[in-house]
């Protein structure tokens, strides 16, 4: 299938608003994209309402020829519950056999999947979810809004450990009992779902489009997909060996509601370092590359492959845990901080491919982001700063993976702290170990992937005491602001907060963010629909290779 | 500033030379070969009917001498980089192999001081002199000694410091110069830049250093280890030997690459697995060294109550400073106890795991080795004459077996540094090294490999070093293996 | 002899089990179960839960007999949950009851246990690596074996000989250099379209784009040919070649020496004859003891040649399972590996005993 069938509304009051703002030049053609279509708007309908071509909307996507066989270069991870996925590669195996209800494409919009569109209310609280007819899963039960239902209780239980969905779905998780808040989830219909926030919403539907929203089967909630197989995609896995290799084949008995292409798509491990897999591209081991870091881009592009970039929100965080002394304590956040020049960790750390950030974890290509003044590095008044906190000889130990960029980036900031008179030692854990405790590391790096809106991030991760809050962050002040931001649908009235709480992140000196990376990916001639996605979503049903 | 090239201003006189050596080497060589199979020979000295000798020159000669002279010629070309660096130490002149060699000024002149006094006197220091009677173990003890000079020379040879980062000089090629050099710094990276903006020259340098400080010592505890165990092992035999054979085998039936993964993690450091084994393998020594002088001077109470009670004091606390910690709070309450003002120093744990997994996998091969030579040995007759004489046995063992079993026990611990300097490498290549920026050779190479297709400069200098230092134990190894088989 | 092997085969079984016991023990340690724990259950867990999931999952009790269960002389662990009233088990299948399922499952009964990183049975796994280990193993021998011992020979018939010495500089040197650098400079030189000879190639129309060899291994986990397996198996028997060839050279010489050799030259026999069919023979005898013997060394050259050229054989595997404290798949990796050790030295032994006619076991 491909996503210009989709049908949405044609109209939103809000979504006039961004249209004249975007036409007073007040926001960025993504910006708008994104705000309009995340309030039902149509990818098509946007596109004319700023007086473009809705033929735009397409994008890049061409109709492949039917068949064939695709290998991509990817990890494969232990498979479980999708709630609980912390990467996008476990997402984008099962993606042939577990659908979405919307997803996110490159340029910034949201398009249904199983959802054959939503509208929202004026003030975005209520979401009117309108389900795709005629779709089965392929062990025969029709889906309906049952099971959109069914779903949205389970990413609302909190109880489960380590399900990052809870926190996509905001205030429809009742804080007392941990799950979904009493009457927020209606069945209108078999297709209609109706869902209902207490206050004002606007991140719902880049929360369900987010890799652990994938959709399973009513009575299958919880389990891991590999067990059982049933979803509503087009293709089955066949073959799944962790650390080596996955295989995908169209699904014979199963008459997908969509069109799917491929025969087969094989994704290949190659491990964690680069050069392994450029060495297997240039032995031809593979047509596509999950993602193309650091030097090797330039390397995959001199050995004929297309290149494929998309600038986003994805970043490193090298992060102090405040709960951990010495970090408690603000000025040695701040002199690490001061020590610390952006632009030569984005040279270092991933050869210069992104742009310079702040350290408050706000995009400019998010639509809230608020421009602040430009930061300052001063060595010296990092190493007086340090002194004054009586940390002056502090060993600080830095954590970072044992890979190229994020590895790169960090050393990068221990040389530059070591110029400040620190002293620094470094530890590098290799990549099957690090995830066990990163959250708890008292000083690491750790990647974050693009998110659609810069209140998604803060959500996520800087808000006391949810689950990926690596910063040991607690700070109400910072909380009930975020808590404005989110009710906020009007775009500069956000930015008003977004600058608050912006600056509060940059005064508590939370994180160093020193870049934006440009994303990369790379594919052979002839394979189509492969374009580098901002969050790295791989869409089996779309790929496909020239006959 | 303009780059420097590789051979400078005499590269234009010396290389063109060069390479026509390298070209009449590999003619002789070829003609040679065809000659060879074609079933001519050398020529061979014939004595004449008058008593006189002459050679018959043929073919196969001349080939071999033209081979000959090109060799030399290309190391006289060589020698003339080397002294031009030293003598006009310009490095826009000389170019990068000419500062090179200008920088190792003190290590050449160390070479130089070295090999003209041992040659000297060398029919005066025993095996040692010997050495320099075989050509093989003077270009392995060459080698050997190059690396150990550059080590203790490292802070003047090197340009730059192992970990002083120059982010623009980011995998810069051999001999740029420094964007905006600042007073007395060295304004070149002579081998390039890592991608990090380190100086590979320096790194490389510092490296040799990191390895010569590891590899020897930890050889030198496997052989204390190995010795200690294998000597009574092999003169009482019964079941002592068994059990310590068994032992030996165990550990030996290990595939090393298991063993370093099961102890070279954080969670088996953090249990304190390190600290228990170095309780155990460090004891070894000091124990060698008290018997080694209390066997000695049994006969003499009074000097041996002051050397052994010294070499207890000493030792004693060498070892008890090595294996407690009291800074670190999560090991064992045992590795504690030890009072921190008397805590010499302290090594940290990732190092000393590093440590103790080498001398813990070479020391059973050690025993066997010396286990086999004392089961040798002790049936000579000088030992029958040491029992009958009344000597103790530990007397016999340490001062009259051992120094007779030295010859096979030195060419080995030449050969173990290698090794050791290997697994070292093997180590830092898995990143289960000694510390992730540490400008140690393996870990080197490993950061290295990863950009290896479109910057080598990076990981080959540090590779061959290694190749070079493990070459040249090899070399001196089997000089002195020659040299004492000769005794 | 049968009494001989007996004892060895004995040994053997004592040493397995010692080394199997410290590999369970260094696995077991409370730190490694922690990071088990975090691993399979959740990355935040506290302290307290990290307790109990060890307990619920059978890492509880003392480690002796956890031991015996692995190796099947002490009944599987069996739990209640007492939420649900499911029934979990070590030797149990998911739904089963005690009463329905084996009560011993160890190495003895064949159950090797559950691999946690591959989320599959062990004996599913470790199999399909083994054979892939084995073809490349087969490969490096097939290569490292004749060459060393040609160079061995042609070192050793003339001692001291311009060939020895040329020979012997390039044995030394082939011993000096480790699979992880000879790996990485075959990679540059052979199997990278950027640098060394393949560009080369491409300008002159030798090769229409692409790489000489391949630097990767993984297409030869389906097919090895020439293209693809050349690089590994060259970087796996370049640096044993050396060791076997200077034993061959140090044997060939002494025997060349030997008396009897020295008869037949007396009595005119040619150079060819007597090395062909006098001294080829003896001298062949102690490097055979070495090939043996260089089985366990070569483990380690196929966890870094595997490693580096991406083949998902044995020594992968090990690495994988070490990394991630996959207990299970870490100990048979670990008996197999002790397996191949002891078989290869008793092989040696009894090989040594026939082929050396000095040597006879009463």
């Amino acid at each position: 299938m491909l996503p210009t069938t989709t049908q949405h509304l044609e109209n939103h009051p809000v979504a006039e608003m961004y249209a004249e703002e975007y036409k007073a030049g007040q926001l960025s053609r993504r910006e708008f994209l994104v705000r309009s279509t995340a309030l039902g708007v149509s990818a098509a309908a946007a596109y004319s309402m700023i007086g473009l071509s809705p033929a735009m909307a397409g994008g890049h996507m061409v109709t492949p020829p039917m068949g064939g066989s695709l290998r991509i270069q990817m990890e494969v991870r232990a498979q479980k519950d999708p709630r609980t996925y912390d990467w996008s590669q476990l997402a984008n195996v099962v993606r042939g056999t577990l659908e979405y209800l919307v997803e996110s494409r490159a340029d910034g919009s949201f398009a249904g999947v199983l959802l054959e569109g939503w509208e929202a209310n004026e003030d975005a609280s209520q979401y009117t979810l309108r389900v795709r007819q005629g779709v089965t899963f392929n062990n025969g039960d029709a889906f309906t809004a049952e099971d959109v239902a069914a779903n949205f209780r389970g990413w609302c239980d909190a109880t489960v450990e380590g399900n990052s969905m809870a926190a996509r779905m905001g205030a429809l998780v009742d804080p007392e009992t941990n799950q979904a808040r009493e009457g927020a989830i209606e069945v209108v219909d078999d297709y209609t779902v109706v869902v209902t926030f207490p206050a004002s919403d606007i991140t719902l539907i880049a929360g369900i489009a987010d890799y652990p929203a994938a959709v399973q089967h009513r009575d299958l909630i919880g389990t891991n997909p590999l067990d059982h197989g049933v979803g509503t995609g087009a293709y089955r896995v066949t073959d799944y060996e962790v650390g080596v290799s996955a295989r995908l084949e169209k699904n014979p008995d199963h008459t997908y509601w969509g069109d799917a292409y491929l025969d087969e798509i094989v994704f290949i491990d190659l491990g964690q370092d680069p050069a392994a897999w450029f060495a297997g591209a240039e032995a031809g081991e593979f047509d596509m590359t999950y993602e193309t870091v650091g030097e090797f881009v330039d390397l995959f592009s001199a050995i004929g492959w297309t290149q494929s970039e998309v600038v986003t929100a994805a970043t490193v965080v090298i992060r102090p845990n405040q709960n951990n002394a010495p970090y408690d304590n603000v000025m040695v956040r701040k002199a690490i901080q001061l020590a610390v020049d952006p632009q030569v960790c984005l040279d270092l750390g991933i050869n210069g491919q992104g742009i310079v950030a702040e350290h408050h974890h706000v995009c400019p290509i998010h639509p809230e982001y608020a421009e602040l003044p430009p930061l300052t590095v001063d060595k010296d008044a990092a190493a007086a700063m340090l002194a004054e906190a009586g940390h002056a000889d502090h060993v600080f130990e830095i954590v970072s993976i044992d890979d190229d960029y994020r590895r790169n980036t960090t050393d990068a900031v221990a040389a530059q702290l070591r110029d400040a008179g620190m002293t620094v030692e470094r530890t590098v854990i290799p990549g099957s170990t690090f995830w066990n405790d990163w959250t708890t590391y008292p000083f690491s790096s750790t990647n974050w992937n693009h998110r659609e809106l810069g209140v998604i991030v803060l959500n996520l991760a800087y808000r006391s005491g949810v689950a990926w809050n690596e910063f040991g962050y607690a700070n109400p002040e910072f909380d009930a602001l975020l808590d404005q931001a989110n009710g906020i649908a009007d775009a500069d009235g956000r930015r008003e907060v977004m600058a608050q709480l912006q600056q509060i992140l940059q005064e508590d000196a939370v994180t160093l963010q020193p870049y934006w990376r440009s994303l990369f990916r790379h594919y052979r001639d002839g394979v189509l629909n492969a374009e580098m996605h901002p969050k790295f979503e791989i869409n089996v049903h779309y790929l496909g290779v020239e006959a | 500033m303009e780059p420097l090239s590789w051979s400078g201003a005499l590269g234009p006189f010396l290389n063109p030379l060069m390479l026509a050596a390298v070209v009449v080497f590999v003619a002789g060589f070829l003609a040679n070969t065809v000659m060879t199979l074609a079933g001519l020979r050398a020529g061979e000295m014939v004595v004449n009917p008058d008593h006189t000798l002459s050679l018959r020159r043929t073919p196969v000669d001349y080939a071999l001498m033209s081979m000959k002279y090109a060799v030399l010629l290309v190391l006289a070309c060589c020698l003339v980089y080397v002294v031009a660096g030293v003598v006009i130490a310009a490095p826009e002149t000389t170019g990068i192999i000419g500062a090179m060699a200008a920088r190792l000024t003190p290590v050449w002149i160390a070479l130089v001081a070295l090999f003209a006094v041992s040659i000297t006197f060398k029919r005066k220091l025993g095996l040692y002199g010997k050495l320099f009677d075989s050509m093989i173990g003077m270009i392995g003890f060459g080698l050997v000694m190059f690396w150990i000079f550059t080590a203790l020379f490292a802070g003047m040879v090197a340009t730059h410091g192992p970990i002083d980062v120059i982010s623009q000089m980011r995998n810069e090629l051999p001999g740029s110069p420094l964007p905006s050099p600042e007073d007395g710094q060295y304004a070149w990276y002579l081998l390039g830049g890592d991608n990090l903006g380190r100086d590979v020259f320096s790194r490389m340098v510092y490296g040799s250093f990191e390895v010569l400080k590891i590899a020897p010592l930890a050889t030198l505890f496997a052989f204390m280890v190995g010795i200690t165990l294998g000597l009574p092992a092999g003169y009482y035999g019964g079941r002592l030997d068994t059990v310590i054979t068994f032992i030996a085998n165990l550990v030996l039936a290990f595939p090393v690459i298991l063993l370093f993964y099961l102890l070279v993690t954080p969670e088996i450091v953090a249990a304190g697995v390190p600290n228990y084994l170095s309780l155990v393998l460090f004891i070894f020594p000091l124990l060698f060294l008290v018997v080694l002088f209390n066997s000695r001077y049994r006969t003499q109470p009074p000097v041996r109550n002051v050397i052994v009670s010294v070499v207890l004091v000493l030792g004693g606390l060498a070892y008890l400073s090595l294996i407690s910690d009291k800074s670190d709070p999560d090991l064992p309450l045992l590795f504690r106890l030890w009072p921190e003002a008397l805590d010499l120093f302290d090594i940290p744990g990732n190092l000393l795991i590093v440590f103790v997994s080498v001398v813990f996998v070479n020391s059973p091969t050690v025993f066997r080795i010396v286990r086999g030579i004392v089961l040798d040995i002790k049936t000579r007759d000088y030992v029958a004459a040491g029992q009958t004489r009344g000597e103790g046995p530990w007397y016999i063992m340490l001062w009259e077996i051992l120094p007779n079993a030295r010859g096979p026990l030195i060419v080995d611990f030449c050969l173990r540094i290698g090794y050791t300097t290997i697994l070292l490498g093997t180590l830092g290549f898995f990143g289960l090294g000694v510390s992730p920026e540490s400008p140690d050779w393996g870990s080197t190479i490993n950061e290295g490999r990863r950009l290896l297709t479109i910057y080598p400069h990076p990981a080959l200098p540090p590779a061959l070093a290694l190749m070079s230092l493990v070459l040249g134990l090899n070399l001196l190894a089997d000089g002195l293996r020659e040299e004492s088989l000769r005794d | 002899m049968a009494f001989f092997i007996l004892r060895r085969v004995g040994v053997m079984v004592l040493t397995a089990l010692c080394l199997t016991f410290v590999v369970f023990f260094l696995t077991n340690l409370y730190p490694n179960l922690e990071k088990l724990a975090k691993t399979q259950g959740n990355a935040r867990m506290t302290d307290t839960e990290v307790a109990s999931w060890i307990d619920r999952n059978g890492y509880g009790g003392p480690m002796i007999l956890r031991y015996g269960e692995w190796l099947g002389v002490m009944p599987g662990w069996v739990r209640e949950d007492p939420v649900n009233g499911e029934w979990r088990g070590r030797c149990l299948e998911r739904g089963q009851t005690p009463e329905d399922a084996p009560r011993y499952c160890g190495l003895l009964q064949g159950d090797l246990g559950f691999s946690t990183v591959s989320d599959d049975e062990v004996s599913n796994i470790i199999g399909g690596r083994l054979a892939l280990t084995g073809v490349l193993m087969f490969w490096a021998f097939a290569v490292m074996v004749p060459s060393a011992l040609l160079v061995g020979v042609l070192a050793g018939m003339r001692e001291g000989s311009r060939l020895d010495r040329s020979l012997s500089t390039l044995a030394i040197g082939s011993t000096a250099t480790p699979e992880y650098v000879s790996g990485v400079i075959f990679i540059v030189l052979l199997a990278s379209s950027q640098a060394g000879l393949s560009p080369l190639l491409v300008e002159w129309g030798w090769l229409d784009g692409g790489t000489l060899f391949l630097g990767s291994a993984r297409s030869a986990m389906d097919g090895p040919n020439f293209w693809n397996f050349t690089l590994p198996v060259m970087t796996i028997a370049l640096y044993g070649m050396g060791y076997i060839a200077r034993m061959t050279r140090a044997s060939m010489a002494e025997v060349m020496t030997a008396q009897y050799i020295r008869t037949a030259r007396l009595k005119g026999v040619s150079f060819r004859n007597i090395v062909l069919k006098h001294a080829l023979r003896n001298a062949l005898i102690a490097p055979f003891t070495v090939i043996m013997l260089q089985f366990p060394w070569l483990l380690t050259g196929v966890v870094i040649v595997e490693t580096l050229f991406n083949y998902n054989g044995f020594g992968w595997t090990l690495v994988q399972a070490a990394s991630n404290n996959d207990i299970e798949l870490l100990l048979a990796c670990s008996i197999v590996a002790v397996f191949v050790v002891l078989v290869t030295q008793l092989i040696s032994d009894i090989g040594y005993v026939f082929l050396n006619p000095r040597i006879r076991i009463s």
